[in-house]
């Protein structure tokens, strides 16, 4: 980032920082990001955000917990100790399905979930950097960017408000 | 402009704005609880107290306090194991599967119907636990070498594939829970005055800033969460059946079983749910929250699947008949009429006659008498497991050892005090956490844009003669500007 300096609109409808958003976007502006009580479906997409990788994550981790679990119970059942139950054989592929698919829901859960902590920096105990305090509760927030000697703040700040922006202020933020 | 007609009506009503939304379901957090809820976590209290001395009793005496035999070696306690981890699948019912499908009146329920699968899940665990006898090896059946006292499990038994279920079901929904309260905490969080709860709401909240980068992951997890949470429910259930259904015992050895257990999982799961529901409703009233029509929702789920447990006691008659095993025969014929009959017929009529009165709208809309109905769902399940276990069991292969089972006061000390511990994290729930999610119910409320859209358009149709049909059609109230 080459600026810390952004201009706040604070908004009381999601559908205005819908259409403050998409017109900034078009307009040229950057937008940092938007502040919302819940998501705001389709926001995401007018901002250019990518589709999450997580989904490739979740994959990963379900392949892992399979792959586990198969080796734990073939490994337990046939190669390390064979215990001969009623003349069942000893590797049984249908029995270990059940725990093979649990196991593969336990990593995916566990690991999709330690994995959007992560990509989103949530830590139990942070502190939060939170943009306005009432975007947890009714407001909607949506930053842009001051890049020195391009933005326009006057324009700018118009703009927000022709949107139907009900505060509009400056930010800095401390890296 | 686009016309949408109403298939149902508005999901919450009283007009709220987001901030109303935020203030009313933080309210039991931030103020002092109520005397009903006193009264309450002080009952749950007492009941709870007893649970802790029966199960101390037992574990002291061992299961020679209970009423088993040689014959009925499972009775009680697998009985309520089965009744309680039944009762927690409405829980990610409601919240993975009615997610997957869209249907929105869930936000008003999931919170508390996921908090209760969790808590239901502690009270099944609790059994399986004691009626190991001996809980101090209660780590034997987890696969650990040789050395460590017991063998290496045994694969190919539904008892371990249990442990599995069970603890990853627990798992997975304490996840699913908490990273869908980490919005609502934040928000319980910036809106904390005292030291304490900035500090609790804050640690847990663990930094959430409402921006859209996160908000656009948490979606994708959430979407991920119930997809992968559906077949889980499925199977966690599937597999408890498979205790029974793998066995040799004519009553349990039908491949039915697994349906036939989901379906009563989510019956008796919604039972509770209701029951729970309309207390909560009342107490915290919540009743713009959980209106009416939620009941209905739950009432209709309750009916089919009542019915198709019904569906399945028949045809577990039907296929004992068409077998031809003398065996099977036996074991149903003397379950409708040998000397657990009664116990047969309270299952029949709680769970398959009684929720037939929800075809009616009355009883789908009337909280008191869904209130009694729900309670009756709630004993016809618990009968339903007592049935399936104890009458395949008492007439045994022998008739040598045919016996009966009556269990002692310290079993019923047992069943009683699980409900106080159900109840007495489920208060404590209500009192600490957000018990509606208000993240995801802020997203259906309609905004003032919405509103302002909805009555010009309104107002446009009304003063239109030409199309006078269409505004009555839809009850005027749901004109989208987009």
């Amino acid at each position: 980032m080459d600026t810390n300096k952004v201009i706040l609109g604070i908004y009381e409808d999601p559908d205005h920082i819908y259409d403050a958003t998409k017109k900034l976007v078009h307009d040229g502006y950057r937008v940092r990001d938007v502040y919302s009580p819940f998501a705001i479906h389709g926001i995401d997409r007018v901002m250019g955000i990518k589709r999450s990788r997580l989904t490739v994550a979740a994959f990963i981790f379900a392949m892992t917990g399979i792959t586990l679990a198969l080796t734990l119970q073939s490994y337990v059942s046939f190669f390390d100790w064979q215990i001969n139950i009623g003349g069942k054989p000893f590797l049984h592929i249908p029995t270990y399905i059940p725990i093979t698919f649990e196991l593969s829901i336990l990593c995916t859960a566990f690991g999709m979930v330690a994995c959007f902590f992560y990509v989103n920096r949530l830590v139990w105990g942070k502190n939060a950097d939170i943009i306005d305090i009432r975007v947890t509760d009714d407001l909607f927030v949506v930053a842009v960017d001051v890049i020195p000697n391009k933005t326009n703040i006057a324009e700018l700040s118009e703009l927000l408000k022709s949107k139907g922006a009900i505060e509009i202020r400056e930010k800095e933020f401390e890296d | 402009m686009s016309y949408e007609s109403p298939i149902r009506d508005v999901l919450i009503t009283g007009g709220k704005t987001y901030s109303d939304i935020t203030k009313e379901i933080t309210r039991p957090i931030e103020n002092k609880p109520s005397k009903a809820w006193w009264i309450g976590f002080g009952l749950s209290s007492i009941v709870l107290a007893i649970w802790l001395f029966a199960t101390t009793y037992t574990v002291v005496v061992g299961i020679g306090a209970w009423g088993l035999n040689k014959t009925v070696g499972w009775a009680f306690d697998i009985t309520n194991f089965v009744f309680w981890v039944g009762i927690g699948h409405a829980g990610t019912l409601i919240s993975a599967v009615l997610l997957l499908f869209r249907q929105k009146w869930r936000m008003s329920i999931n919170r508390s119907a996921e908090a209760m699968t969790i808590f239901a899940v502690i009270c099944a665990a609790s059994f399986i636990v004691s009626h190991m006898g001996r809980p101090w090896v209660a780590y034997w059946p987890i696969p650990l070498p040789n050395a460590f006292g017991s063998l290496w499990v045994n694969f190919n038994s539904p008892l371990v594939w249990d442990v599995f279920a069970i603890s990853t079901y627990f798992s997975v929904s304490l996840v699913f829970w908490y990273v869908g309260l980490i919005p609502d905490i934040a928000t319980v969080r910036d809106r904390a005055v005292t030291k304490a709860r900035k500090f609790w709401y804050g640690f847990f909240a663990m930094g959430w800033n409402g921006s859209t980068r996160v908000w656009h992951r948490y979606e994708v997890i959430s979407l991920i969460l119930a997809a992968i949470s559906t077949p889980l429910v499925l199977s966690v259930h599937s597999i408890v059946s498979m205790d029974f259904a793998t066995s040799l015992v004519p009553g349990w050895h039908t491949t039915i079983f697994p349906p036939y257990f989901v379906a009563g999982a989510i019956f008796s799961g919604f039972g509770m749910v209701l029951t729970l529901l309309i207390v909560a409703r009342e107490v915290l009233n919540y009743k713009d929250y959980i209106t009416t029509e939620h009941l209905d929702a739950m009432c209709r789920v309750v009916m089919l699947t009542g019915t198709l447990v019904g569906l399945a006691y028949i045809t577990e008659f039907f296929v004992a008949a068409y077998s031809g095993v003398e065996y099977e025969q036996y074991a149903f014929i003397n379950r409708a009429t040998g000397p657990y009959w009664w116990s047969y017929w309270i299952m029949m009529g709680c769970n398959l006659l009684a929720p037939q009165v929800f075809w009616s709208r009355w009883a789908r809309t009337t909280p008191w008498f869904i209130f009694i109905m729900s309670i009756i769902v709630n004993i016809g399940m618990w009968f339903e497991r007592f049935v399936i276990i104890v009458t395949s069991l008492h007439r045994d292969f022998l008739p040598s050892s045919w016996t009966m089972y009556a269990p002692t006061i310290v079993e019923f000390a047992i069943l009683i005090g699980s409900f106080g511990l159900f109840f007495f994290f489920f208060f404590l729930f209500m009192k600490f956490l957000p018990s509606i999610n208000m993240a995801e119910l802020k997203s259906i409320v309609k905004t003032k844009h919405d509103l302002e859209l909805e009555k010009h358009y309104t107002e446009l149709l009304n003063n239109n003669h030409k199309m006078p049909n269409i505004t009555h059609e839809t009850k005027g109230d749901s004109v989208h500007g987009h």
